[in-house]
Order: structure tokens, then sequence, then C-alpha cells
């Protein structure tokens, strides 16, 4: 029979006077793969942070085989085995593969003070190889890409723990699948698989459902900071996990096609044979009054660095911008907003939030220069723009005053779509709107997607997933090797299919 | 409901407060040593001393919550206090104003070489540093040269006391609540602030991050100008080598205040209370009659103990730059 692994007694997390999760009993046998879902801000990765030692529980008990488990560190858990992938990576990106799995465990290499490099190497090198990777440990982290950073995180964490515990372990998997690419995402499946066979556990948290559905043999289900469901997966569909985790039905209008404008003849920013030398050529097309214009490709096609040349983060070598029939230049992005172009960051965390802000201070920055008198700001007209933000766009947070880096991902994106709106600008680019957003959140950002383009807002979108670019856009334009393969125009109710668009891509 | 309190929770709230704990530690801890700390003629003489330190500070308090910091304060005070000292006599008060253009040149300098050509603060500021210096010594390369005594009258006001403190002291508090002002009510502070806590997001929001770190160096080295030429009307005379001590102490006094040292965090009043802090440690030093070679050692300890309390050891305001 199975043996019990892991188990949580009535635990709960409180942040002062706000619970953030209360009551969770869990239990994790050997040799299983629990799915925890739940939109953002259900109180998932709280509960993570408590079982990997990152933050201490405020009631309730943990049973590790067996015993009462506390942990103060994660490395502490570490040693006890358990172990956790962050969503947001942890490598130091100075420093080789070899260097960063054994980060702080160098001493078992080291002969007075001087580390056998070729020695880590060859067992980095191993270890590697344990999950399916075939890199050269020498390589420095930052030269990979976030992808393969995220693998040999995996490789590291899985390391650690197994190397320091006896016994079997437990994995923590955080949104692992995020940045990954489809074959990448099929190797870590199969690391899982191969970790399950050891009689280790793993704990996945994913935003896909058909991802759980696939991998995971029991789910729990996260509302509200309590645990709504838990229900083995060959008795659940998406539909049911749908249902419990934002409480109500899907419907299959997750893009509200029905309330996509048909672009109006007013073209409002215009884009002549613009260049950025070396990643794209002779770019131009036009931007209409009221539209979401899609700019799709693959990576390295050069979308992102059309978008950083629109909101006037780089200069482009040549070519011309106009807006409104006028010329326009951007000198940095301040340029840009005064001008009626703004930007959400595709980064959220470095590029988007100010983290130890304020939610109200966030929101309120794009606009300041325009709401003060002779640069005076009134506390009181602050208080009240975003306390309206937060109110229509149902931001979750205790007070505005909280800072935003308290906030999960789908809200913290809300705030800065806020900053966006709030900000005048009646042209939006959005980088990856919906990355790292949960379900809810994400149908909730597409709303608000609709309700911009109605107010004759014009938005210009690089979508998450060539899926939500079809499903949002009323036209696109593709990018390969930095010139414009194809443009497509679609009405609603007439959308190509995804097959179509790949191919221009490729 | 009931919050239970735990021990990190209150030494997380303690380090919050730690400014205001040090310094009724330290008047606490000289009023018993010395009864004579508390009476009027010691207080009138630390307001004196806290007058141009302040301006100092609070200036240096906004390039240090852009993120940035400049070591060349004290030597702008050399620079400035040199040239009020050896010329006030002939163009009269109203080389105040000029020093404060001087200051606000010397900012723009330093600014534009930061945010324009991307260079570390630190870097630019101690090689500009050297310039100032430069100055300061080739006016006046005898050393302090004293005000010529029949010109005295024309800076006595400054030092004089007006509803019991000196005039200066009046000055620098009224600056520092105009700066006050400025972080907290208007879009230049809220903005230097951001830009501390997250220049990357900060500029893709839309707002001119550059003009930020060039207005936060104008306001710093304005003050320091300003300070300068009180240094030169406090002491009566052009002293070269005044601000040599002064650069690390001014950004000690920010450090005390509880500012984060990376930016984004801090408050022009929180380091009021570190500037005061400060200078009472050292005129309370020599009211107690202690050896002068063991007021820096006890300035440090106190600094370290400082900033080990407002430390922030859980990591909790992390910030990514």
């Amino acid at each position: 029979m199975k043996e019990l692994l892991f188990e949580t007694k009535g635990i709960g997390k409180t942040y002062g006077t706000n619970t953030v999760l209360h009551d969770i009993d869990m239990k994790v046998y050997s040799g299983e793969v629990i799915g925890l879902i739940g939109e953002n801000g259900a109180g998932k990765s709280t509960l993570m942070k408590l079982i990997c030692g990152a933050e201490k529980p405020s009631m309730g008990s943990m049973y590790l085989r067996g015993e009462e488990y506390h942990s103060n560190s994660i490395l502490e858990s570490n040693h006890q085995g358990i172990g956790m992938v962050f969503q947001e990576q942890s490598l130091v990106g100075a420093l080789t593969i070899a260097q960063n799995i054994f980060l702080g465990r160098e001493k078992k290499y080291s002969k007075a003070g001087f580390v056998n490099w070729a020695a880590m190497n060859q067992d980095a090198k191993k270890t590697l190889g344990q999950v399916g990777l075939n890199f050269d440990p020498n390589k420095k982290v930052r030269d990979l890409d976030f992808a393969a950073r995220q693998m040999v995180e995996i490789a590291k964490v899985l390391n650690v723990v197994t190397e320091s515990a006896e016994g079997h372990a437990v994995i923590l998997l955080d949104e692992p699948t995020t940045v990954l690419s489809n074959e990448e995402i099929e190797n870590l499946f199969k690391q899982i698989e191969r970790m399950k066979k050891e009689g280790n556990a793993v704990i996945f948290i994913s935003h896909r459902l058909d991802e759980v559905l696939k991998v995971t043999d029991r789910i729990y289900v996260f509302k509200d900071g309590a645990c709504t469901a838990d229900m083995n997966t060959k008795d659940a569909d998406e539909s049911v996990l749908y249902e419990k985790m934002v409480g109500r039905s899907t419907t299959g209008e997750f893009y509200h096609e029905d309330r996509q404008t048909a672009p109006s003849d007013d073209v409002v920013l215009e884009v002549n044979d613009l260049s950025l030398f070396g990643i794209f050529n002779h770019v131009g097309f036009k931007l209409k009054k009221g539209e979401v214009l899609g700019l799709c490709g693959v990576e390295g096609s050069g979308k992102e660095a059309l978008c950083s040349v629109l909101m006037g983060d780089e200069g482009q070598t040549s070519g011309t911008m106009s807006m409104d029939g006028r010329e326009v230049t951007f000198k940095n992005p301040c340029k840009a907003r005064r001008s009626g172009i703004i930007c959400v960051p595709k980064e959220r965390r470095d590029e988007g939030i100010i983290g130890i802000l304020s939610i109200s201070d966030n929101i309120v920055i794009s606009h300041m220069e325009q709401i003060s008198s002779r640069g005076y700001v009134s506390g009181k007209k602050m208080k009240k723009i975003s306390s309206d933000w937060v109110q229509k766009l149902k931001i979750k947070c205790v007070s505005i005053n909280d800072r935003i880096n308290q906030l999960s991902g789908g809200n913290a994106q809300k705030v800065i779509f806020a900053r966006a709106l709030e900000s005048g600008c009646h042209i939006l680019i959005l980088n990856h709107p919906t990355r790292g957003v949960d379900v809810g959140s994400k149908e909730e950002i597409y709303s608000l997607i609709r309700d911009i383009t109605e107010k004759g807002n014009s938005v210009i979108l690089l979508g998450d997933t060539l899926d939500e670019c079809i499903g949002m856009s009323s036209r696109i334009i593709v990018l390969k090797d930095g010139v414009i393969s194809g443009e497509f125009d679609f009405p609603a109710g007439e959308k190509p299919s995804q097959f179509d668009i790949v191919k221009m891509m490729m | 409901m009931t919050k239970k309190l735990n021990l990190s929770d209150i030494s997380y709230s303690f380090s919050k407060y730690m400014y205001i704990v040090s310094i009724v530690l330290v008047f606490l801890v000289f009023t018993i040593m010395s009864p004579q700390f508390l009476s009027l003629y010691s207080l009138q003489n630390l307001a004196l001393e806290t007058a141009p330190m302040l301006l100092m500070s609070c200036g240096i308090s906004f390039v240090i919550f852009t993120g940035g910091i400049d070591l060349g304060t004290g030597s702008i005070a050399s620079c400035t206090c040199v040239i009020t000292g050896l010329y006030v006599s002939q163009v009269g008060n109203s080389i105040i104003l000029l020093m404060l253009v001087v200051g606000c040149v010397m900012g723009v300098i330093n600014g534009i070489l930061v945010s324009k050509l991307k260079l570390p603060s630190f870097i630019v500021t101690l090689c500009t540093t050297n310039f100032w210096n430069f100055v300061a010594l080739r006016l006046s390369p005898s050393g302090s040269q004293i005000i010529p005594l029949n010109k005295r009258s024309m800076v006595n006001w400054a030092t004089k006391d007006v509803i019991g403190f000196p005039v200066i002291f009046w000055i620098a508090l009224a600056i520092t609540a105009l700066l006050y002002f400025i972080q907290q009510y208007t879009v230049f502070g809220k903005t230097i602030l951001s830009v501390g806590a997250n220049t990357r997001a900060t500029r893709m929001a839309g707002v001119d991050t550059d003009k930020a770190q060039i207005a936060a160096f104008v306001i710093c080295d304005a003050c320091c100008a300003l300070a300068g030429a009180f240094y030169a009307y406090k002491l009566k005379s052009a002293v070269p080598t005044v601000g040599l001590d002064l650069n690390l102490l001014s950004i000690a006094a920010v450090a005390l205040g509880g500012a984060s040292m990376v930016g984004g965090r801090g408050s022009v009043l929180h380091t009021l209370v570190g500037v005061i802090t400060i200078t009472a440690v050292t005129s309370g030093l020599e009211i107690i009659g202690c050896n002068a070679l063991w007021k820096d050692i006890i300035i440090g300890m106190i600094l370290i103990l400082a900033v080990c309390l407002n430390s922030d050891s859980k990591g909790r305001d992390l910030i990514i730059k």
C-alpha cells in the first residue's frame, strides 16, 4: 500500500488581519502527483511557501513521513526532503550551471578552500543527464534562455533534495510550464513520471488545466484561501474544475468575440518603412481607431523589438511613425506616453510593478503630471482615482496603501492595466498581458480589452498564445525574420485557423 | 480577531521606529551623564552645529532615494565655504544666492553624467569631488582665512538667536520642511522614490527618469552649496577643509534615519532625526569631556548598531532592479 509521505492538518496563514489561507488538510502519498489549481490569489502559492519553508504557518501543523515537520528556511526543508522549483527563478546569472546546481554545497568538492571544478562539472553533467538535458555545465546561466534555466532549476532542486534526504522526497513545482515550449513540457512530464516511479511525490501548480488533467493523479482546488474540492483526476474534466475554481460555469465566449469592434477608417498610428538595424526591416502598417491589432511571430522574429520602438524604449534606425497625421519621434517612453502611446510590459516583475511602492502610487504614476497642479499632487485625488480603479477592475487587496508586491500575479497585472488606462493614452501596446495570470483574471482582462476598444481606443496586442491573439484581434500582422510575412483581416465569427498563421510564422 | 505577535514581527516594527528609539536613547544617556546637555546654551550650540549638516543630509537624501549616491557633498561645501568666506566682504549677503546657483550647476553636471551617460553615480561623484576640492584648495592655498574683522557685522546675523535659536538653524529647518513637502506631495518627489524603487518599470510607465535623476542631484548639490556658505557664516572664515568629514557623515545621517541605501524608501523627516542624533552624539561627547580620539569610534559604533537594527534581514523589502 502507498505510504503517507506528507500531510498538513488545519494549516493556515495570516498577514496582520488578512487571512490568505485557512484550514488546509492535505495528504500526499508517495508516488503520487498532486495538482493544485485555483485563481491567482486563491492561496496556492502561499501553501507552497509554507510547505517549502519560505514562510511559517500561522496555524496548524505539518507532518513529513509521520513525524511533525518544522522548517525555518528553504534550505532546511531541502535537507528534510522537500524542494521547490520557483515560478520566478532563483538561479544566479553570473555563475555557471554547475556552480548553480551546487551553490552552497561546494564543500563536497573543495579541499583547503580550493574547489575541484572538474569533479563538480562532471557531477553536474550527470545531474543534468538525469532530467534529459545535455548542456555544457560550464556555461554561464545568463547565456541560457528562460526555458533552459527552468530545466536547470528543476535539475538543481531534484539533486538537492534527493541527495540530502533519506527516503522519498516531495518536489513542488510552481507553474513550471508557463515559459516552456511544447517539447520541453513533454520532457518535464517525463521527468515528473520518473520521479513518481521512484516513489517521490510531486506537487504541481499550473494554470493550464489540460496539463493538470494530463499529468496528475489527484487534484486540490483552491478558492479564496480555502480548499473547495479534492478529487481524483480520472473523475475530473475541465469544466468541472473550472466551475469549482471560479464558482461559475465556463462558457465558450472566452474572448468575448461578440464584442469585437469593427475598426473605423480613422488611422491613429501610421508606421512607414520602420527599421531597427539587424532586427527588423521595412515594417509598415496602419493602426485604426478602435481595433485590436495582433502582432504574431516566433521568438526572434522582431516583434518584441518592434514593440519597444513603438513605445519609445528604443530608437529606430530608419523609417517614420505618424500619429493622427503628424510625424512623431520618441526619445524615451515618456515622450511616447505624452503623445498617447503606453505599454503594458511583458516582464511584470522587472518592468511593470514598482514593488515597494503602494498600489495607489503604482496606478497613478503614469498620470501624475496631468492630475497635479503646478507639481502638487493631491493625496485625496490619488486615493479617489486608485480606489475607483480597484473597484472597477475588482483588484483584490486589503488597502490601496499596501505594497504592490504583496499582490498575486493576476491582481498585480490588473494594477498595471489600471495604470495604462489611467494614463489617458489612446493607443495601448499590450505585451503578453495575460502572462502568468489565472483563468478568471484572464477573462476579466479580455473583457477589459473589449471595453478599451469600445471606447474608441486602439490596442496592439502581442499575445501570450496564438489562440489568444486570434481570439482577440480584428487584424493580425505576422512577422518573420524581421519582415512582415502576412496580414490577416478577421471580422468576428470568421477567425482563421491557427494553422494558417503558423504557416506564415515559420 | 486576536493577532498573535511573534518575535520577528516585533523586531520588524521595532526597526521601523529605530530612528526615534536611537535619538531618545542618545539624549537620555547624555542627560544622565551630564544634565548640562539639556541646558539652553548647549541646545543652541547643538542647533548651530546641526544647521549646515541638516541641509547636506536632506539634500543627499534625494539622491539616495533615487538609488544613487553623492560622495561630493562635503567637497561642495568646502568649495562654497571658501568662495563665500573670501568674497562675502566684497559681494555682500547676496553671495548666498550665488552659491545656490553654483550648487545647481554642480548638480546638473553630476546629474547629466549619471543619467545621460549612464555612469554609476558612485564613480561620477568620486571623480567630480576631486574637482571641487581642487577649487577649494586653489582659492585658499594657505589654509583657512578669516573674514576681516571690520566686515564681521555683515555676517553676524546668521548666528544671532531668534526665538532662542540661531537664524541659520531656522533657515535650515524651513528648507527641510520645504523638501519634505516636495518629497511627499509633488510629482517630482513621488517620481524620485519610484525611480529608486524600480528604475526600469518607472521608465516603462512613461516617466522621464533622467530628468528625475538630474533634479535629485541639483537639489542635493544646491543644498550642499548652501551648507558650505553657512559654514563660512558660522566659522566666520574660509575653510577649504571644512567638508572633509562631512562627505560620509551626511550619508551616515541618512542611513541612521532609516532610508534604504538602494533607493525607493526613506523620508526627509527621518533624515532630520538622523542628523540631530549624530550632532547630539558629537556635541554630547564634548560636553562630557570625552577624548576627541574616541569620538569617531563611538559614532561608528552607534551607526553600525543603528543600521543593524534597521537592516532588512528577512529580505522583506528586496528591490529588484
